[in-house]
């Protein structure tokens, strides 16, 4: 989750433009990690030295983790350390945009040592991203009226985003909550009762829809049809049983769910205190709202 | 074997009979959109197994699984559902439910209950 929140820093911070990251988050899966990036992110190598490596590279025609071990950049297990990392979302995003010229070694340096320190992370934090990191970097991320409500909403959307990974794809970023507009297009809605009411809804462009169906389903999808509604549907009604199961367990509350209803407009009249998250896909954006 | 489908998604329904083909080829599926139709459906076609989501319009699956249970105690019905909390678990196992799956359902889980209930 945290290369999901480091796309927004980025966007956020004006370092890259929403269709940059969006092109980055679509390219990543195939791009190949490069030293530079690693030893920059491992704090082995500052941006600078892993630009004299490359001009150095150029003119002698040797592999580049020679180059760094020579110039006295790295030592050999260093080298060997960085080939064995584990490739993290959030690098292959930043080399993403390196590759495409969107950002500069140096530029990616910066950002990532700012975010870092932002939000109070260490590496271990970012490697592991385990549900206390990713609750820490919704805080930080969203502000939220009342205490009790932050604390369910914080879990809500951390499940929410770890959902979004496990069943639609990694490639998005989680932009800034926007305010509830008066009427709302192609809504899918589920009502929370019991322990606490909640309302739930993800709504957003068609197309949009169709494709974050196409891949729920891991079928391929043309039509905003019935079907495609359904796909739609299932995602929020699974989520929101997930979500039901943990604040359960963590809480000992029993939620009920409704059945969900699908809307062409929606009035947004009535529920005026309703949390917007929109979410950017390497696709469109899609829209997920919340009210406590 | 007969099997019946009852889950308000056509999403959930179309991929539940994608697991059963590919579990039991030779399987005869019956599909119900709400509790009251799956309740209708085993009167008239008897199944051998049912897949019942719990939460659909018009009548919920736990009550649908204490109306199909009280036509027939043998009945085999399995709740599906995203909401597997420890109540609704004990709920469906008090209504007499043969085995409880939390979704998302995998392939191996549905032919696990195949063949279970064959070799019952």
């Amino acid at each position: 989750m945290f290369t999901q929140f480091f796309g927004n820093y980025l966007l956020r911070k004006q370092l890259v433009t929403p269709e940059q990251l969006s092109e980055a988050l679509k390219i990543q899966k195939n791009t190949r990690l490069k030293l530079g990036v690693l030893a920059i992110n491992a704090g082995y190598m500052t941006a600078a030295q892993v630009e004299k490596a490359h001009a150095e590279q150029q003119r002698t025609d040797k592999r580049i983790g020679d180059v760094m071990v020579e110039m006295n950049f790295l030592t050999r297990e260093q080298v060997e350390e960085l080939f064995k990392t584990q490739p993290a979302g959030h690098l292959l995003l930043g080399q993403a945009l390196v590759d495409k010229g969107c950002m500069t070694n140096a530029e990616f340096e910066s950002a990532i040592n700012s975010y870092k320190a932002e939000n109070s992370l260490s590496d271990s934090d970012i490697s592991n991203a385990d549900d206390e990191v990713a609750k820490k970097l919704i805080t930080n991320f969203y502000s939220f009226a009342s205490k009790d409500e932050s604390e369910y909403i914080t879990s809500y959307l951390s499940l929410l985003f770890k959902n979004l990974i496990r069943f639609i794809g990694y490639d998005f970023a989680p932009l800034e909550t926007i305010s509830a507009e008066t009427t709302i297009n192609n809504v899918v809605m589920q009502d929370i009762s019991g322990g606490m009411n909640m309302s739930t809804m993800i709504y957003g462009e068609k197309s949009a829809l169709i494709e974050f169906a196409s891949r729920f389903s891991g079928e391929d999808l043309e039509e905003d049809d019935e079907y495609t509604q359904a796909c739609v549907s299932e995602f929020i009604n699974l989520h929101n049983g997930l979500f039901a199961v943990n604040v359960s367990n963590d809480h000992g509350i029993e939620l009920q769910l409704e059945p969900q209803c699908y809307y062409e407009t929606f009035d947004m009249v009535g529920l005026s205190r309703a949390c917007v998250i929109p979410v950017g896909f390497s696709f469109g954006t899609v829209n997920f709202v919340i009210q406590i | 074997m007969k099997i019946l489908i009852c889950d308000d998604s056509m999403f959930v329904r179309k991929k539940m009979k994608d697991a059963i083909a590919a579990a039991d080829p030779e399987a005869q599926i019956a599909e119900a959109a709400n509790g009251q139709q799956a309740v209708d459906k085993y009167k008239s076609e008897k199944p051998d197994l049912v897949f019942m989501d719990i939460i659909m319009p018009v009548k919920g699956g736990v009550d649908a699984l204490s109306e199909i249970i009280a036509f027939d105690k043998q009945a085999k019905v399995v709740m599906a559902s995203s909401v597997g909390t420890q109540e609704n678990l004990k709920q469906a196992i008090l209504s007499g439910a043969y085995d409880f799956l939390q979704k998302p359902i995998e392939n191996d889980d549905v032919a696990r209950i195949i063949s279970k209930a064959k070799e019952a």
